[in-house]
């Protein structure tokens, strides 16, 4: 089958966790495209079929020759708290009508006063006099950028109003929830909005977003884990379960990420009030929320609060028996039989999918209340989801060895077509070890007899290896490791029992670090069956060969002496601290050879420092293998969080042109950078035959949805079984390559091709996935930079 | 309008906690020294005591009114059930509702509360309405207890730049010889007794002025009667119902319902998954179990303890693990919340997969796959 997972411990993880509380999640405001002459006219390609496509985007349109218009509110004397503000102000509802947005300083009407300066009196209680001076700031076009601020806060307005419940940064009906029981999981249907300008017209963007809750207290997830793990290594446990998870609080709507435990603390502990009186935890949730804390003895959880959120200033400190769980935790993430049980109701296939979208436009058209307030703001929707035209290019022309075949579109993978074919590069196993326990003695004679089956046809020349029993003790593969790889290995094979992490990372540190040679762990269990063996060697077998240096397949790559970058980090969450960008550039012309490097930082910074290093070194190896200089460069940055484009454009990209510099002043090759996004809340339907389906691999849409300040598009290049196929965002930020959009567009899709250990096309540039895996294994595992002996080979796939 | 801000302006005498939160934990003492289960706010603004109320086991009804609308509309979700509610849902039940209206007006959804304040609400009242205010209150919803409070202006040469009233909007402020003959002839005249008292404590020596805010507890004489005078003129629904809001409740069978499945099937997920490594355990790699068998034991300690009976050991037949109901039910949680064994049996029929007697539940224990 397809979807086999071959190496343990490689569970594709998205990265948790990005963006953090941050004011401007969609980068509002940053023009690229003006800086690039060649797609200022038209940022468009041609190539491929057309395709009917709808979407989850809504037009909001105003009233002709609509004006929003912005007040400065000033108070005099001047007045500290913003619901007083409020309060002296609205006292005049007659002067500025009933229609109004209000923030403490910044007064929205849909009407404009009779004077530039309006001077109102509001008399306080104490008698005092306040003059309070509205002034006319601004005349806001419907397009303004104050405006999309101001649309949705009156959204959020909307959705309240619709009695939907905010959690995070999404809106959720609490009404009809889904129970989980098997694993205590409520998920909770809701939707995630936003308005910005596209292209033509200023859209909502709404989707179907599932909140998964848990219904369990952190404190029963500690109980469990106590049991779990006993005594010794609880409070390891802990921290590893728990920090970096968001709760719910028991007693108010907000969320709070655990960012720490402090075990030396209590409800017994005392804070300060706002009025500077001590009281414990225990005596204020009871004075305060009629709460009895019935565990005194708990620790506390610690949650570092970015904003300063009305008077509280510093951590929040909060008690696990009143914090909910939400969403999942890697090891719920990992647990098959959960993801399977959630997928069946998470996964809404498409027609499902904007059915749900439209049912939030319904409510939105069926509320009095709420189609009283857009009237009063002279806005509106249009209720029916936006279609337009996009086109599918057309499939890659795959080439192996001797033979070329194409793929069939509708699937997207190419496993069938490759089998029996041999590789471009089959690298030779003479020398290879294969290290197992005891009791899996029988799986690892049935993997060394596949592999001799399948190896063959590959081209590959295997030799039988060292078979090495151990007891399943990490001391004893780590002994066995050190007496017996040498320079000569060509691989190290481990059986392991369990996906017990210590083991798996220990094995792969050494290997990496201290002894740079290629590994390959497989799960026992994943060879005890026989009826899927066969299948599971081979890729076993093609994985083997790309991490020693082999090559499998390639698509025809037309732009000569050019290199493709690709970048993504990995944030430790948990021990805190630490972040791993994953570099990796392509190093032959075929793009079938890759070198990497990483970067291991400190403190969880996305943006990262150490990237004038790594694409110096990397032409230096582009370079020795080509005896020239790249004369293009691409590159794919992925791992971009939402608000941080600003950052990378003016930090990131003068780092890559300054290590150009390093070559010489006549060095100038082009240099593209493209920010690489899976995470977008666009959707694309293909109409096909008055029904909804997902779109075909190689659908890419550059129009109507896209943003008109930057050089973007879409690309769907993977397919999926079930649910609805998410479209990778690119956002070109830079580019000097000349090069249409059709052929940006062409590259990166073929590049989607491009990924080992993938018979088949995945959703980012192989580039992406192949830093993914880097900054993964390094973050995960391994906590420094590998060897530079491994640079040249795909050791981390 | 905002009741709530005109202490911030007193700066020289200066409460603490301000006066505001000593008038509202004033009615929160009062709700629970005698527990009332319905309770009304009238002049609830915006909806600041609501919101404290609802934290009170007792309470299962909550109602607001107000003359304003607005006030209530932009702070009326902080009484919405929070996901938490949903998530565990309580024992009791609890309906809160916002009306708009006045307290001139008589609406029989304001009928059979126990109790129902007043808070900083009489004097904003015109004349006329203050006139119909005793009628509406003592005479038509005639709750066991009613609570007012109002300035009193005995203690405004106190307060600085305080000329007439505290508040543009007031129409009046008593001094407590005012307010205390107005509150004895409505006591007298709907049957009810009172009592006066107070928050904001006068300054030392100058304790005659009294509180600066005063407030009445009326205790209603009579028993409740259950139809009295409301009977005589039947009324219409005059007030506009803004908001309402069901808490989730055990008491709804619905979430009950819910509850003991998601317990029943977590609880037999949890023994299930005991007995089935234990099996591993002792199958495979005996060298290792001394080590491991400890902490599966700590770890099954409150089953052991449980399992008493023959019949009630979990067991494994063929392809299904069978787990007793009897042994589930023995669990606190799922005992507590369904009271007896026919009601566990019930609530679970047809949603959970029983063996074919119906006294277990059945798993399958096609493994775990880890691979599609």
């Amino acid at each position: 089958t397809a979807g086999l997972q071959v190496s343990s411990g490689l569970q594709d993880l998205s990265l948790r966790h990005r963006g953090g509380h941050r004011r401007d999640f969609h980068d509002i405001g940053i023009n690229t495209r003006q800086a690039m002459a060649h797609v200022r006219e038209s940022k468009t390609g041609f190539s491929g079929r057309m395709v009917r496509l709808t979407t989850n985007h809504f037009r909001l349109t105003s009233r002709p020759q609509w004006v929003l218009y912005q007040y400065h509110v000033g108070y005099n004397p001047e007045m500290e708290a913003r619901r007083l503000r409020s309060v002296l102000l609205l006292q005049h509802e007659d002067t500025i009508g009933k229609t109004h947005a209000f923030d403490g300083t910044i007064l929205f009407l849909p009407k404009k006063l009779d004077n530039k300066v309006t001077e109102l009196f509001s008399r306080t209680r104490s008698g005092e006099d306040v003059k309070i001076t509205v002034t006319l700031t601004n005349e806001l076009p419907p397009s303004s950028p104050t405006c999309l601020q101001f649309y949705n806060i009156i959204f959020r307005r909307i959705l309240k109003m619709l009695n939907l419940q905010q959690i995070g940064r999404n809106y959720y009906n609490p009404g009809d929830p889904v129970c989980i029981p098997n694993h205590r999981l409520m998920v909770w249907l809701g939707f995630s909005t936003s308005i910005l300008q596209y292209e033509e017209s200023i859209m909502l963007c709404a989707d179907v977003s599932h909140k998964v809750l848990r219904g369990e207290t952190v404190l029963d997830t500690m109980h469990s884990l106590h049991c779990e793990v006993g005594e010794e290594r609880f409070r390891d446990a802990c921290a590893k379960e728990l920090i970096g998870l968001i709760v719910l609080t028991k007693y108010n709507n907000r969320t709070y990420r655990i960012d720490d435990i402090d075990w030396d603390n209590s409800p017994k502990g005392t804070f300060k009030k706002s009025d500077g009186s001590e009281v414990t935890f225990v005596e204020y949730y009871r004075k305060q929320y009629n709460i009895e804390i019935s565990d005194w003895m708990q620790p506390v959880l610690i949650s570092q609060v970015k904003r300063k959120m009305g008077n509280i200033q510093g951590p929040v400190i909060l008690i696990p028996e009143l914090c909910f769980l939400t969403g999942l935790t890697d090891k719920m993430r990992s647990d098959f039989n959960m993801m399977k049980d959630l997928a069946i109701h998470t996964r809404l296939p498409p027609e499902q999918r904007h059915r749900e979208v439209g049912r939030l436009l319904n409510y939105i058209q069926k509320d009095d209340n709420v189609q009283k307030e857009l009237r009063n703001w002279g806005l509106s929707f249009d209720y029916k989801s936006v279609s337009f035209t996009g086109r599918v290019v057309q499939g890659e022309r795959i080439f192996q060895s001797q033979s070329t075949f194409d793929y069939n579109p509708q699937f997207a993978d190419w496993t069938k077509e490759t089998r029996g074919v041999r590789l471009i590069r089959a690298v030779p196993m003479d020398r290879w070890l294969l290290i197992y326990s005891r009791r899996n003695c029988d799986v690892a004679n049935t993997l060394v007899q596949c592999l001799f089956k399948v190896t063959p046809s590959m081209g590959i020349c295997m030799k039988k290896p060292d078979m090495i029993e151990v007891d399943d003790r990490t001391e004893t593969y780590l002994r066995v490791l050190k007496e017996r790889v040498t320079h000569a290995t060509n691989i190290v094979v481990c059986i392991l029992s369990s996906s017990r992490k210590d083991k798996y990372d220990a094995i792969k540190k050494y290997l990496c670090t201290d002894c740079p040679t290629p590994s390959q762990c497989v799960l026992a269990r994943t060879l005890s069956k026989p009826q899927t063996i066969m299948t599971v060697a081979t890729k076993i077998a093609l994985q083997m060969n790309c991490k020693m240096g082999g090559e499998l397949w390639s698509v025809e790559i037309p732009l000569k002496h050019v290199m493709i970058v690709g970048i993504d980090c990995y944030h430790d969450t948990v021990s805190g601290k630490q972040s791993v960008a994953g570099f990796v550039a392509s190093l032959n012309q075929a793009v079938t050879r890759w070198f990497s490097c990483c970067i291991v930082q400190s403190r969880g910074q996305e943006l990262v420092d150490g990237i004038k290093a790594c694409l110096e070194s990397a032409i230096r190896n582009w370079s020795k293998w080509n005896n020239c200089l790249p004369s293009r460069i691409f590159v794919y940055r992925d791992g971009v969080g939402d608000g941080q484009l600003n950052t990378l454009i003016n930090y990131e990209v003068p780092q890559f042109l300054n290590s150009l510099k390093s070559f010489g002043t006549d060095y100038r090759p082009s240099l593209t950078v493209i920010v690489v996004k899976k995470r977008v809340g666009a959707r694309f339907f293909a109409e096909v035959g008055g029904g909804l389906k997902n779109p075909p691999p190689g659908t890419v849409v550059d129009t109507v949805v896209t943003r008109p300040e930057w050089y973007d598009f879409f690309i769907v290049s993977q397919t999926v079984k079930n649910g609805c196929v998410a479209p990778t965002h690119y956002n070109v930020v830079y580019d000097t390559s000349q090069l249409k959009p059709d052929h940006v567009q062409r590259l990166t899709y073929k590049l989607c091709h491009m990924y080992y250990n993938w018979s088949g096309i995945i959703r980012v540039p192989a580039p992406c996935q192949y830093a993914h895996k880097l900054a993964f294994l390094v973050g995960q595992s391994i906590h420094k930079e590998p060897d530079v002996a491994l640079s040249d080979k795909l050791y981390y796939l | 309008m905002d009741k709530n801000f005109q202490e911030e302006f007193m700066q020289i005498i200066k409460f603490e906690p301000p006066l505001y939160k000593q008038r509202h934990q004033f009615v929160r003492d009062l709700v629970e020294k005698y527990k009332p289960k319905k309770v009304a706010d009238l002049g609830c603004a915006d909806c600041r005591l609501l919101w404290m109320l609802k934290f009170c086991s007792c309470i299962g009804v909550l109602a607001g009114l107000d003359i304003c609308a607005n006030a209530m509309k932009e702070k009326m979700y902080t009484l919405s059930p929070l996901p938490v509610d949903y998530l565990q849902p309580s024992e009791r039940s609890l309906t809160i509702t916002l009306h708009h209206g006045s307290v001139a007006h008589k609406d029989p959804c304001m009928l059979g509360f126990d109790l129902v304040t007043c808070i900083e609400l009489i004097e904003h009242l015109e004349e006329s309405e203050l006139n119909k205010f005793p009628d509406v209150v003592f005479g038509f919803m005639a709750p066991s207890i009613v609570v007012i409070s109002t300035p009193n202006s005995d203690f405004n040469p106190l307060l600085p730049g305080v000329m007439l009233h505290r508040h543009p909007d007031h129409k009046f402020e008593w001094s407590q010889a005012q307010f205390q003959s107005w509150a004895l002839e409505t006591a007298r005249c709907y049957d009810y007794s009172v009592e006066f008292t107070g928050v904001g404590d006068p300054p030392t020596g100058m304790e005659k002025v009294g509180f600066c805010t005063q407030i009445g507890v009326f205790i209603r004489k009579y028993p409740p009667s259950g139809l009295s005078v409301q009977s005589e003129t039947p009324t219409e629904a005059v007030y506009k119902t803004i908001f309402k809001v069901v808490y989730p409740s055990l008491k709804d069978e619905k979430y009950l319902q819910n509850a003991v499945i998601s317990e029943v099937i977590f609880t037999a997920q949890i023994i299930k998954r005991r007995l089935m490594s234990k099996r591993e355990e002792y199958g495979d790699d005996p060298g290792r179990k001394s080590k491991f068998q400890l902490s599966m034991d700590c770890f099954s300690d409150q089953l052991g303890k449980l399992v008493v009976e023959k019949n009630m050991e979990p067991f494994v037949s063929g392809n299904e693990v069978y787990i007793p109901l009897a042994t589930i039910f023995s669990f606190p949680k799922v005992n507590q919340l369904c009271g007896t064994f026919e009601k566990l049996c019930k609530l679970i029929a047809g949603k959970v997969t029983l063996s074919n007697d119906g006294s277990a539940v059945m798993f399958s224990i096609e493994h775990e796959n880890e691979e599609n």
